[in-house]
């Protein structure tokens, strides 16, 4: 037995060398991603959140069925969009990444860094055989995928406070992004860690940017979700938050460039090719960090390259993505009141009365949005764009009309309670098809996936996970998993088998037609 | 019968840290724990004073219990419970009050504090150079085990090995051929639980085929695997013929055998250095309180 322990050890000495061989690039894995993997938090660089699977279909989502649950000590509402790849699910938290058999959920390691954290966080990315992990302090932590072993572990540079967004590969850099000083994303090369670029959302003293402050030092503008990619252009898409302080705007006069915008920044780079501006001189704290969905279409009888983005303020936009110009907005909720429209710029067309008081000023929709993070989704096969919507208002309040500096505060309109509904919007003309009432909402909700089979899956903030037909919106097939869920879905599929995954509370669901391998 | 008695003895000094009267942080000038230089005044006090009873390095004596588990890490111990044991000591024990000065006492804590904690608060003394090439060289550890990325895959990663081992808990691993000890049962997970990771594992395949490689883990159902190649393999197990786990791990566990003593102890401190150094959370009793 003795020598057969030595005969093993000596092989593995021997052939411990050596790592994967793939026929494509990791750059070209994640530009056109195998049907079967998820790979990036929005599913692929458009963020569609659109699978190619198509084993389950609108005749037998009927009979899906869980297969199997696995347990993420330590954290709280999970909010991390599972990415898996080769069979291998990764679900990932501040500090820490568990690897499990995408197949049957048994664990196959995990990474474990000091202290450990129930910080919000979204998810991860990779790039070949590595998986990178953020952490409370700022690190950007490489892991080998296959082991969980640490390749390189670097700080942020600058002292940049990395959020909770998940990471974005992209032109072999790994895009993270925060909130502290300020909003920014930062690139890092994906191989080694080293820094690139940074890209401030804060102008800077003579930036003409910096006259939209009203004489204010720039402040706010976190970027905590991930954003959407374009390899053709070499443009990431990211959505930028409120101004601070959120809810006063009165020491801050002006647009507050680049607030509540979506930016295009050069990914060779880290410049800034365009904006556009949500909510100039956001006073209610609508971030405009929704994600932005890429698509190519022909619009009003041209080939288009889109940018789509169901905003926290109420509106639907088509921007053009290649120059931000702005294409259509329309309300895709009825209780919206702060605007009167928009512009044929876009621009906000403000109504009076809705500003922060000392009384109290109710303003549809409410601070938590029209919608929220969680992801929307977008099928090429119906052209529909879906979203989880929320009807409701909120009551912002200043304690002082004098001091800019007044605390403030946000409650919800108790006299309004909020309805949440999953809408399909025709992506080019913003009309609204179909809707799916939830049972209740008192929560933005989770995120949301389309398939190539037909159906939106659909989990629900109740804890309940839905299946809806795309083209009508009817519900195929529910299962209660007993938490909340604010976390977006994944697609895939192992050995034959099509899988949903989806964490709730503390837990990572799995969903597959048992009788299909 | 005297063990017995001597066992008893441990017994009621163990959880006697947590029943004794007077409470309290005392003075702490100054940030003691993970203070080197307290540490090794610490140790100084310790070894002069204590050691007679509770051994070296907190290994337990004839009349002391031991400070230190076999463990790989100590947790959910307090500093200011052991502060307040060294203050007052224990009633009916031979374990009495010493009468150090509050300074003094904290720099005892701050060395048995690091003797609990991971290696990294406390590096063990060699050249660390030697010892990195000992690592690569010599002990060929670098062979089977990664560190920062460089290295291989068929063993555990050593990146952070100093961050959640104590230096007596990585020796162990060199020198004990049953090393594998139980986690420490704290309230978080501070690296891999004890699966039967890195187990030697052959699985025949459907076809005849046999894959050697080493096990990550396994259900009833799925295996998960690092092949000779270094590639991870997923395997259905109703789909194989055959699945063998052996019992012990490939790594061997008498380098102090191997490798001469300054090697290895050169080879101990590089380890020992190996990790990031991490405030102590609450799990640990953390910081004691500053009283100014």
């Amino acid at each position: 037995m003795a020598k057969r322990h030595l005969v093993l050890g000596l092989s593995l000495l021997v052939i411990c060398v050596g790592s994967s061989a793939q026929v494509r690039t990791p750059d070209e894995i994640l530009k056109s991603p195998d049907p079967k993997d998820w790979l990036t938090y929005g599913g692929s660089y458009t963020s569609q959140r659109y699978s190619p699977l198509k084993q389950v279909t609108t005749a037998n989502a009927s009979r899906l069925q869980a297969e199997w649950v696995y347990h993420v000590d330590n954290v709280e509402e999970g909010e991390a969009t599972p990415i898996v790849a080769n069979g291998v699910m990764y679900i990932s938290s501040f500090n820490r990444l568990d690897a499990l058999d995408a197949r049957s959920g048994n664990v196959i390691w995990r990474y474990l860094r000091q202290p450990p954290s129930s910080a919000r966080q979204r998810g991860t990315a990779i790039y070949g055989d590595k998986v990178y992990v953020t952490t409370t302090d700022s690190h950007l932590v490489a892991l080998d995928a296959r082991t969980g072993g640490v390749r390189w572990d670097v700080k942020s540079e600058g002292g940049f406070t990395i959020a909770g967004g998940a990471p974005l590969v992209a032109d072999g850099k790994v895009i993270v992004s925060g909130n502290r000083p300020g909003g920014f994303i930062q690139a890092l090369d994906a191989e080694t860690g080293k820094y690139l670029w940074n890209w401030s959302a804060l102008p800077k003293p003579g930036d003409p940017a910096y006259k939209t402050w009203g004489g204010a030092t720039p402040d706010g503008a976190p970027i905590w979700v991930s954003g959407s990619y374009d390899p053709e252009s070499g443009l990431l898409y990211y959505g930028t938050g409120q101004p601070n302080p959120q809810w006063t705007g009165q020491g801050r006069e002006g647009d507050n460039l680049y607030s509540e915008s979506i930016v295009a920044i050069d990914v060779k780079t880290g410049s800034m090719r365009w904006h556009f501006q949500n909510t100039p001189h956001d006073v209610h704290d609508w971030d405009s960090l929704e994600t932005p969905v890429l698509v190519d279409a022909t619009f009003r009888g041209q080939p288009r390259k889109l940018l789509l983005q169901a905003n926290r303020n109420g509106f639907y936009y088509v921007l053009d993505r290649t120059n931000g110009q702005f294409l259509l907005g329309t309300p895709f909720i009825d209780k919206l009141d702060w605007a009167k429209g928009l512009t044929p710029e876009g621009r906000p067309i403000v109504a009076p009365g809705h500003e922060p008081s000392v009384k109290g000023a109710v303003t549809c929709p409410s601070t938590a949005g029209a919608t929220n993070w969680p992801a929307p989704t977008y099928s090429p096969d119906t052209g529909y764009f879906y979203v989880v919507a929320h009807e409701g208002c909120g009551v912002n309040t200043i304690t002082s009309s004098n001091d800019q500096d007044s605390p403030t505060g946000y409650y919800e309109s108790s006299s309004d309670p909020w309805q949440a509904y999953v809408r399909a919007i025709d992506a080019l003309s913003g009309k609204r098809v179909w809707e799916y009432k939830a049972v209740r909402s008192n929560h933005y909700g989770p995120g949301l996936l389309s398939t190539a089979g037909g159906i939106v899956f659909t989990p629900e903030q109740f804890g309940q996970v839905t299946v809806l037909d795309a083209k009508t919106g009817k519900s195929l097939w529910n299962f209660n998993t007993g938490d909340v869920i604010t976390a977006g879905p994944a697609a895939y599929s192992v050995d034959g088998q099509q899988f949903f995954a989806i964490m709730s509370g503390t837990n990572v669901f799995a969903f597959g037609l048992s009788d299909s391998r | 019968m005297k063990t017995r008695l001597l066992v008893a003895g441990f017994l009621i000094l163990g959880s006697s840290e947590v029943l004794i009267g007077q409470r309290g942080g005392g003075a702490a000038p100054t940030a003691t724990i993970g203070n080197p230089q307290a540490i090794a005044e610490g140790e100084a006090l310790y070894n002069k004073t204590c050691l007679s009873c509770h051994g070296a390095d907190g290994r337990g004596g004839a009349t002391g219990h031991a400070l230190v588990s076999g463990d790989r890490v100590d947790i959910g111990r307090s500093d200011t419970q052991t502060y307040n044991v060294i203050r007052n000591g224990v009633p009916g024990t031979p374990m009495k009050p010493l009468g150090f000065p509050d300074a003094d006492i904290w720099n005892i804590v701050a060395y048995v504090h690091a003797l609990r904690g991971p290696a990294i608060d406390r590096p063990l003394s060699g050249d660390v150079a030697h010892g990195e090439a000992v690592f690569w060289g010599k002990g060929q550890c670098g062979t089977c085990h990664m560190l920062s990325g460089k290295g291989g895959l068929t063993a555990p990663d050593l990146s952070n090995i100093a961050g959640v081992r104590k230096a007596s808990s990585i020796a162990d691993a060199l020198t004990k051929a049953d090393h594998r000890v139980h986690d420490s049962g704290g309230a978080h997970l501070q690296e891999l639980p004890p699966m039967n990771t890195y187990l030697p594992v052959h699985v025949t395949l459907a076809d005849g085929t046999i894959v050697d490689g080493v096990l990550l883990n396994e259900d009833g159902y799925s295996l998960q695997m690092i092949d000779k190649d270094q590639q991870l393999r997923l395997f259905d197990k109703g789909k194989l013929q055959n699945v063998t786990v052996e019992p012990r791990s490939l790594m061997p566990t008498d380098f102090d055998k191997r490798l001469t003593p300054e090697e290895f102890k050169d080879l101990l401190a590089f380890l020992t250095r190996q990790g990031r150094t991490v405030t102590p959370s609450a799990g640990r009793g953390g910081p004691p309180p500053v009283v100014q």
